[in-house]
């Protein structure tokens, strides 16, 4: 059901301004529109923006430390002014967190030049000379270099160069000397063949001296890390923390953002928002617990304004919300799908899982997640729907599917109790196409109640009913020829039923145009869509092919464990049995959470497509009050 | 030739075509993921959930390849099929095998579109999935005829 959203504005005194709109935030119904553009910057909410910057950071910084949350755990519940006393404390061991990374980002920038020192200095490890003790005096020019092995008889032909070479390989170590008056030439020489030139660092000692001093020196400062890792490790005994801080910020930039929204006088300000209808009151108590000095006016919105969109369903379908949510919101002025896709899709989902035993799994940790984990929002709802889903799944496994890929009919006579697919597959394509017709007339019918809460009579009629009798007509003409022992009399109704609905759309779907010509083209390529839905109905058949690929695929891995069981040599026997055991349950797990992902996607495209291609109108904003919004913990009021 | 060769073919086919195309797909919505990841860790639920989709199209061969396998009696059962009825295998095989090659590969593209439609709009996620889902719609058709094929050999 859509909720009917009001307009309102809300005039107080400005010294009130701060706890009003605490007071707002705490019952979490309003949402401010925003009446000034974002004109200069605000300098509280730069300076709130800068701190949750910084704490992000430092939890960012001591996460690979800070203790993993197990897949059970809830987040914490912690009353807001428990949070909020710890915002000094955060800040202060996040300043202290600061100097700490710094420190180690210098000690590895460190690291790092050493290393590649000591690389450079390498080729010249046997170079047996202080290094600064190489330069250059009054009548002999050194060069210091690398050298390509194969120029070496080139260097050697050069008889005003002598030259000392430290190393062997490919590159080789050297260094050359000679006259003064030569250096010119040398110079020219050492260009035109294979010669990189080599300055030594500003070390002192022979370069296998310096390379042990650089050495030892990573050692030192690798122990100096160590020692900072421990720290690091202490702090994130404090994450908890860094984390209220972080949620008290987040809370307290929220407001000062609204803030800014405000459009304010010198004594005064002015507060516009959208609240739904049922809680206007309580917003308006939340203001009259701050002031009596205030003005409150609700009205509907203007014609031109679009209010954000907000459903409200009962606790049974409101899991389903997140489903609709993940295609999109409702147009605030047409309808919400949820009550009504929320049988279709547990119904289509079980029948594409179609495995009981996977079901009894889905459902049982379905409903450990939520018992222990307490999700809410978007992953609180999908969990939920997956708990449904599961035991639909079950009972699709009793009537026509598996239990973990055994067939137990075959193996002890009990289910599949209807039918088994893999030898009456028609009969189950039968049943797949069944479901798709009623679905899509189920939405067609939708279609026209829409038309008919909208008072356009004419468009429920030539739009959706005619349809609807389309369908009906066809599959009733259709049927008796496919199953036997059927009343004759289904398809002497049929055709003509069907006939009437593509009378009514090809005289009325143009029904704007004065042309008839025009009319009855347009009533024409309206018909077209009988291939459409065709398509439609056809695309069902994935309920079939999704329940094969788990029925089967569990059936491909019992057997290959089974091979792997039935090993004749005694040892090899009890080895296969181990391994083949943590196997099944390693690959059973794999294949329900493929399929379970393949099935929650499958039937949302059966919903969003098939179904509320009928008749929904997507496109609605987000409502988002002003309220706590936080990352890591719960607000506990 | 034995009619077991030809079951033998089909079997191979819808196992490896369908797997290369998953291993394409899977493998460029992969890169995709890392470089999406790299920028915003939080997203990596998603983005996995994106990387999977065109993984199930090789599942889907390993599953008619098995069907056919145990079908014609190649897991040591020993019985003989005709060589007619191996061409049949060779046939019902090939849906999955082709179907399965390309959709993996072009779903794989819609995928990493739409793992860099998530980064820039995380809450999006939803319809990246449908987009994706929108493809492998004919993986999943073309395994229940190559299904529908071998079992009524």
């Amino acid at each position: 059901m859509i909720v009917a959203m009001k307009r309102l504005r809300l005039i107080a005194h400005k010294q009130d301004e701060a706890d009003i709109l605490k007071s707002l935030q705490e019952a979490e119904a309003v949402q401010v529109i925003r009446l000034l553009e974002e004109a200069k910057a605000d300098e509280e909410l730069d300076r709130l923006e800068q701190r949750g910057a910084q704490l992000t950071d430092s939890l960012d910084a001591v996460k690979p430390y800070a203790k993993k949350a197990g897949f059970f755990t809830p987040k914490r519940e912690e009353k807001l002014e428990q949070i909020q006393s710890k915002v000094d404390e955060g800040l202060k061991l996040s300043r202290d967190l600061e100097v700490l990374i710094r420190r180690r980002n210098t000690l590895r920038a460190e690291i790092d030049k050493n290393n590649s020192t000591i690389a450079a200095l390498r080729p010249f490890e046997r170079f047996p000379y202080e290094m600064q003790s190489v330069e250059q005096s009054k009548h002999v020019r050194c060069f210091l270099g690398l050298i390509a092995s194969k120029d070496l008889d080139a260097l050697y032909n050069q008889d005003f160069i002598s030259v000392e070479l430290y190393g062997e390989g490919t590159s080789i170590a050297a260094l050359a000397a000679c006259h003064v008056d030569d250096a010119k030439a040398a110079s020219t020489f050492f260009k035109s063949i294979d010669w990189t030139d080599v300055v030594f660092p500003k070390l002192s000692g022979t370069p296998a001296e310096a390379m042990a001093a650089l050495q030892a020196r990573n050692d030192e400062i690798n122990r100096e890390l160590e020692k900072l890792e421990e720290e690091l490790k202490a702090f994130a005994e404090n994450a908890d923390v860094l984390q209220d801080a972080a949620d008290a910020t987040l809370i307290e930039r929220d407001r000062a953002r609204a803030a800014t929204a405000l459009a304010k006088t010198r004594s005064a300000f002015v507060l516009e928002g959208w609240v739904r209808e049922d809680e206007a009151q309580k917003a308006e108590q939340a203001v009259a617990a701050v002031t009596d000095a205030y003005s409150w006016e609700i009205f509907e919105p203007e014609e031109d304004e679009i209010p954000p969109s907000v459903v409200q369903n009962n606790a049974f379908v409101k899991p389903f919300e997140q489903v609709q949510t993940l295609y999109s919101r409702p147009d605030p002025r047409g309808i919400d799908g949820t009550p009504f896709m929320t049988p279709c899709y547990i119904l289509l989902f079980g029948l594409m899982l179609s495995d009981a035993g996977y079901g009894i799994i889905l459902s049982i940790g379905a409903w450990l997640y939520l018992k222990f984990k307490k999700p809410r929002g978007m992953s609180g709802g999908v969990v939920r729907v997956l708990f449904w889903g599961g035991l639909s799944t079950i009972v699709w496994g009793v009537l026509v599917g598996t239990f973990f890929g055994l067939s137990l009919k075959e193996e002890i006579g009990l289910f599949p109790l209807w039918f088994d697919p893999m030898t009456d597959s028609m009969t189950m394509l039968g049943l797949c196409f069944g479901l798709g017709v009623i679905h899509i007339l189920f939405g067609y019918i939708l279609k026209m109640k829409v038309a008919f809460d909208n008072k356009d009579w004419q468009s429920a009629i030539f739009d959706a009913l005619s349809w609807i009798l389309i369908i009906l007509g066809l599959v009733l003409y259709l049927v008796p020829s496919l199953v036997s022992g059927l009343p004759a009399i289904m398809q002497t109704i049929g055709l003509p039923m069907a006939g009437l609905g593509a009378l009514l759309i090809l005289l009325f779907k143009g029904r704007g145009k004065k042309n008839p010509l025009k009319r009855t083209i347009s009533g024409l390529g309206e018909l077209y869509n009988v291939s459409s839905l065709l398509a439609d109905i056809l695309s069902y058949a994935r309920l079939f092919a999704l329940g094969i690929a788990t029925g089967v695929i569990a059936q491909v891995f019992n057997d290959l464990c089974g091979m792997l069981m039935g090993g004749s040599n005694p040892i090899m026997a009890v080895l296969g049995f181990i391994i083949g055991c943590a196997l099944l349950v390693a690959l059973h797990l794999f294949n329900i959470a493929i399929n379970t992902l393949g099935a929650f996607v499958h039937c949302a495209r059966l919903q969003y497509v098939e179904f509320y291609g009928k008749f929904y109108e997507a496109g609605g904003r987000e409502f988002v009050p002003l309220g706590y919004r936080t990352k890591y913990i719960n607000v506990e009021k | 030739m034995d009619g077991i060769v030809l079951a033998t073919l089909g079997a191979a086919l819808a196992a490896v075509l369908a797997g290369i195309g998953s291993a394409i797909g899977v493998g460029i919505a992969g890169q995709a993921s890392a470089g999406a990841v790299s920028e915003n860790p939080e997203l990596s639920g998603s983005c996995l959930v994106l990387q999977l989709l065109p993984g199930t199209q090789g599942i889907y061969g390993l599953l008619i390849a098995f069907v056919i396998a145990s079908n014609a009696g190649l897991l040591g059962s020993g019985a003989s099929i005709t060589v007619q009825q191996g061409w049949q295998y060779l046939f019902a095989g090939l849906p999955i095998a082709l179907g399965g090659l390309m959709s993996a590969i072009f779903q794989g593209k819609v995928a990493v579109s739409a793992i860099n439609m998530v980064t820039k709009r995380p809450d999006q996620s939803g319809k990246g999935i449908l987009m994706a889902i929108m493809v492998e719609t004919y993986a999943v058709l073309a395994l229940l005829i190559s299904f529908l094929l071998v079992v009524n050999i």
